[in-house]
């Protein structure tokens, strides 16, 4: 087996495993710690398949950045101590199931998929193309989205304002 | 890229400068003044939705991202006059002591929400499509919470936002899919194949818009986040959040999921017959007023897939006419609903009891709302649902048709039993009579007018179908 597909399985088997955990661990400060090398491991994939520019987006700002602000907001809001509740068999069972059976749905449909290859010769993914494409206002340029993000981010937080901002603490029901 | 190109986004422009606006606003009024906010924020969106019916031209932008047509133009046309109905409804409750120091945030989020709606319907490519989304649900899942006072506030904005989440999770993998079979984003170039992997794309892309139009299986959320949510808020999750994922499914049919009809027509056969029924058995046990209109919507949804399941331009027609008509019945409900729970904080159906009595113009208001909502000739509602029915046996779907006239009885007759209660019902205690204020009857009054001349007034009907045969 080529080395790469060695790599390939570990890097894959990485996240397989510690998804499992970010959602089963029943602390959650834990499921943050393994949400972190999930998307760690995401990163992994991206250097795989050359999107060099891409894996480091994953790493600084899903590794790095959003991780440790869930972790923040964690200590800020939570008792880190407390444990989550166990949920009953049946809803376990019922759960499981459900996931597996998606799961073999759409690994079914997509291995049984003729993928055409697209070539990737003549493009290539540099710093400066990336910029561009990002800024472009033509066909395959992403200008668009990137200003709408602006005013989604806007709105987040106008409602992370509602949401936080106390009233006198009258009228209590 | 010329000035010409960027005046095609003259909707989306327009609600990022109301927002813009009211930032100012809220700066320069002192804490003592910020109800001035209200009748400005009505005025400024007044001003937009008249400015949205100006003539506009066709057309796409940056590279075919952004796309406009007269049909689009209609559809934010209709979904902003529910916007500012939903706006001239809420001053009462956003006076109130608990909630006048937020009174800006309120407006900047259902703003927000509307510009969201707006890129979404013109989306020409599935990641801008995929923001409008997230911009249309976010805000409001804040908004939910907006009465955090109230632990069921609290829990409808937790409700929708982790319930948006989970839906926007599988729409996202159906996006990657499809992207994974054609390798371009762009509604244009997608040309699908009914291979087996676009199929189970287009069931994914569908669930993530059925759980945002609360189509049985995937309406779960909704009474829920109906009951807990600001009762403006709930109007506005009910008319236009759902109208907008509609208007985008019908765009979607048309375009990109065009070659795939024969698989999505047994998908919506289906889930109509689920979405009515389900709608209409639990619809009967309510006793909480705005879960029961949760439930109504439910199967209002049910019957609006009747229009699409035909795949035709007619029926596409039918389900815009139904939606415009859809917005005046629902809103009137919900500004009755508004006006009475502010008033008397009483929300229950047998809190109406004797209603008539006291407030004769509300309870006929109401009335004329659930008798269009139940299509009951000569009001508009019934026109809307006679149209949806026709376009429905025009395809021939005849078991169809019968499940859903079977439906249209049983709302009959829970939408009854509130007129019942408002009409027939003794009370001891009555709501007493009350005058609710000047925005929230200009906002009623135009409700019925809606309900009282859209089902007569056929050019709008001739106008809507035209539209449509030129762009399906």
């Amino acid at each position: 087996m080529a080395t790469s597909a060695i790599i390939f399985y570990v890097v894959a088997t990485i996240m397989i495993v510690f998804s499992l955990l970010a959602v089963t661990s029943r602390k959650i400060l834990r499921a943050a710690v393994y949400l972190l090398f999930a998307l760690a491991g995401t990163a992994g994939i991206y250097f795989m398949v050359d999107y060099y520019f891409l894996a480091a987006v994953q790493l600084i700002v899903y590794a790095g950045g959003i991780v440790v602000l869930i972790i923040f907001s964690i200590l800020l809001t939570s008792h880190i101590e407390e444990k989550m509740e166990k949920p009953d068999s049946l809803k376990i069972i019922l759960t499981a199931i459900l996931g597996l059976g998606g799961t073999a749905v759409s690994l079914y449909v997509i291995t049984n998929h003729l993928f055409t290859p697209q070539p990737t010769t003549g493009v290539e993914a540099t710093m400066s193309t990336i910029g561009e494409k990002l800024l472009g206002y033509g066909a395959g340029g992403y200008v668009l989205p990137f200003e709408v993000i602006s005013i989604l981010l806007l709105a987040a937080m106008v409602g992370a304002i509602v949401v936080a901002k106390r009233n006198k603490p009258e009228n209590h029901d | 890229m010329s000035l010409q190109e960027l005046l095609l986004m003259r909707h989306e422009w327009l609600l990022i400068a109301a927002v813009v606006a009211l930032l100012l606003l809220e700066l320069n009024f002192s804490e003592a003044k910020k109800t001035n906010v209200i009748p400005a924020a009505a005025i400024i969106f007044t001003i937009v939705t008249l400015i949205g019916f100006l003539p506009s031209e066709n057309g796409r932008a940056f590279g075919g991202m952004f796309i406009t047509d007269p049909i689009r133009t209609l559809m934010k046309n209709i979904l902003n006059l529910g916007v500012l109905i939903v706006f001239l409804q809420s001053g009462s409750w956003l006076r109130t002591q608990n909630n006048f120091n937020r009174v800006t945030e309120f407006y900047l989020l259902i703003i927000s929400s509307v510009i969201g709606v707006s890129y979404m319907i013109s989306a020409g490519h599935l990641l801008m499509f995929y923001l409008g989304l997230e911009l249309l649900t976010i805000p409001i899942a804040a908004a939910a919470s907006y009465e955090q006072y109230k632990s069921k506030s609290a829990e409808a904005g937790i409700k929708l936002i982790l319930s948006s989440a989970f839906s926007s999770a599988i729409l996202l993998f159906g996006i990657s899919m499809l992207y994974g079979t054609t390798g371009t984003l762009y509604f244009s170039d997608i040309k699908l194949a009914g291979e087996l992997l676009t199929v189970l794309s287009f069931v994914f892309l569908f669930s993530g818009l059925a759980f945002k139009i609360s189509i049985v299986p995937f309406h779960l959320w909704t009474a829920d986040v109906y009951e807990g949510s600001p009762t403006s808020i709930t109007s506005y999750l009910s008319v236009v959040s759902k109208g907008a994922a509609i208007f985008v499914l019908l765009i979607f049919f048309a375009s990109v999921f065009g070659p795939l009809q024969e698989v999505w027509q047994q998908v919506v056969y289906g889930t109509a017959i689920f979405t009515m029924t389900i709608g209409n058995l639990f619809a009967i046990r309510q006793q909480n007023l705005k879960r029961f209109l949760a439930f109504s919507s439910i199967a209002q949804a049910g019957f609006i897939l009747l229009g699409m399941v035909g795949g035709t331009p007619l029926g596409m027609a039918t389900v815009i006419y139904f939606i415009l008509i859809y917005v005046f019945s629902n809103l009137a409900a919900f500004g009755v609903v508004v006006a009475v729970e502010q008033v008397s904080g009483k929300i229950n159906i047998t809190d109406y009891n004797g209603l008539y009595n006291t407030n004769p113009r509300l309870s006929l208001t109401m009335m004329l709302a659930l008798f269009s909502l139940a299509g009951i000739p000569p009001l508009a509602g019934f026109f809307g649902k006679f149209f949806l029915f026709t376009a429905a046996a025009e395809s021939g779907f005849y078991t169809l048709l019968f499940i859903a006239v079977l439906n249209a009885v049983i709302s009959l007759y829970y939408y009854l039993l509130v007129v019942k209660a408002m009409f027939i019902n003794k009370s001891d205690a009555p709501i007493g009579y009350f005058q609710s204020d000047y925005s929230s009857r200009i906002a009623m009054s135009a409700c019925v007018l809606g309900i009282l001349t859209t089902g007569f007034y056929s050019p709008i009907f001739e106008f809507i179908k035209k539209l449509c045969l030129e762009s399906f």
